[in-house]
């Protein structure tokens, strides 16, 4: 995994959420970066958290089947989900921050880049708005899914 | 460099909710305030303090957009009273008065940002702001970290 799994949770965040329409398509990305960064100071602090890549690739599955299944959950509870989630990646993150590089360079790059995965995860789901396009979206929430099931195969020691 | 051009941009993105009238009041008073304190001779000891400062205001300028109410032309003025001596005091001690020169203008992202709310995309200035406050906050914690962990094999390996 090179960073495919960080990319289509992040990417299906923005496009669970635009499929949820308001007050999630903005509530969805609020969420995730404040919560990512709770994680990448738990990651930051070098506390042990086990299966952290199991974390990651179930954010994959779950957030790929969400879209997949068309799945309308309220708003405080997918909150939680993706906010669950995103602490995973953000420990992930903290982990890997450099000690000798530029730290806060870091933590810009990361914050910003996963930003705009969610944006271009909003925009993606801006074709619901076509006709057939929700189709296309669940279609693409399925294929995210299958990829989670493979990146969750892969999380686990052989 | 970095934490005084987010904190004009924070206090950009706080001057989205506020009356337009209150935008020049509000950035006049950051420079002036932000050159003043910049001017004056602090002690080094101070220097933790005022970044750790620095990136609170950050968070909590940042926080505001998120407020359904919007802000007062009080509030507005308090924030860039704020962020002005925030700014200035870091630029003080660490960098040179060009610093601020780069940095200040951020808080013309009020512009773009008023363009976003009058189309109804508020959405963007919320979601911006969420984004910045995840920088301050990390940039704070970084602070007070004796090392980060970059040294120690990450979860790929």
């Amino acid at each position: 995994m090179t960073g495919w799994d960080h990319l289509l949770a992040m990417m299906s965040v923005g496009l669970w959420g635009a499929f949820l329409g308001r007050p999630l398509i903005y509530a969805l990305p609020v969420t995730f970066p404040a919560m990512m960064v709770a994680g990448a100071i738990i990651g930051m602090l070098g506390v042990r958290v086990g299966s952290v890549e199991v974390g990651i690739a179930l954010s994959v599955l779950v957030l790929g089947s969400c879209i997949a299944l068309s799945l309308r959950a309220p708003v405080w509870a997918a909150c939680v989900v993706v906010g669950t989630f995103a602490v995973f990646h953000g420990y992930a993150h903290g982990r890997e921050l450099p000690s000798a590089a530029d730290p806060i360079g870091y933590s810009v790059g990361f914050v910003l880049a996963t930003g705009l995965l969610h944006v271009c995860g909003i925009g993606t789901g801006m074709v619901n708005d076509l006709r057939g396009g929700i189709l296309v979206t669940r279609m693409l929430g399925a294929v995210v899914a299958i990829l989670g099931v493979w990146f969750f195969y892969e999380a686990f020691p052989s | 460099m970095l934490p005084p051009t987010l904190l004009s941009a924070a206090v950009g993105l706080a001057l989205v909710y506020a009356a337009p009238r209150q935008w020049a009041r509000a950035a006049s008073l950051l420079a002036v305030t932000a050159f003043t304190v910049a001017m004056t001779p602090l002690p080094q000891a101070w220097l933790e303090g005022s970044f750790i400062g620095c990136w609170v205001s950050v968070a909590a300028t940042a926080a505001m957009v998120h407020f359904p109410r919007g802000m007062g032309c009080g509030t507005g003025l308090v924030l860039s009273l704020n962020a002005g001596l925030w700014c200035g005091a870091v630029v003080a001690l660490t960098g040179s008065r060009m610093d601020l020169v780069m940095a200040l203008p951020a808080v013309l992202v009020v512009l773009p940002g008023a363009w976003m709310l009058e189309r109804r995309a508020a959405i963007v200035v919320k979601v911006v702001s969420s984004w910045v406050i995840a920088v301050a906050v990390l940039a704070a914690a970084l602070q007070l970290l004796p090392v980060t962990p970059g040294y120690l094999p990450d979860h790929i390996e």
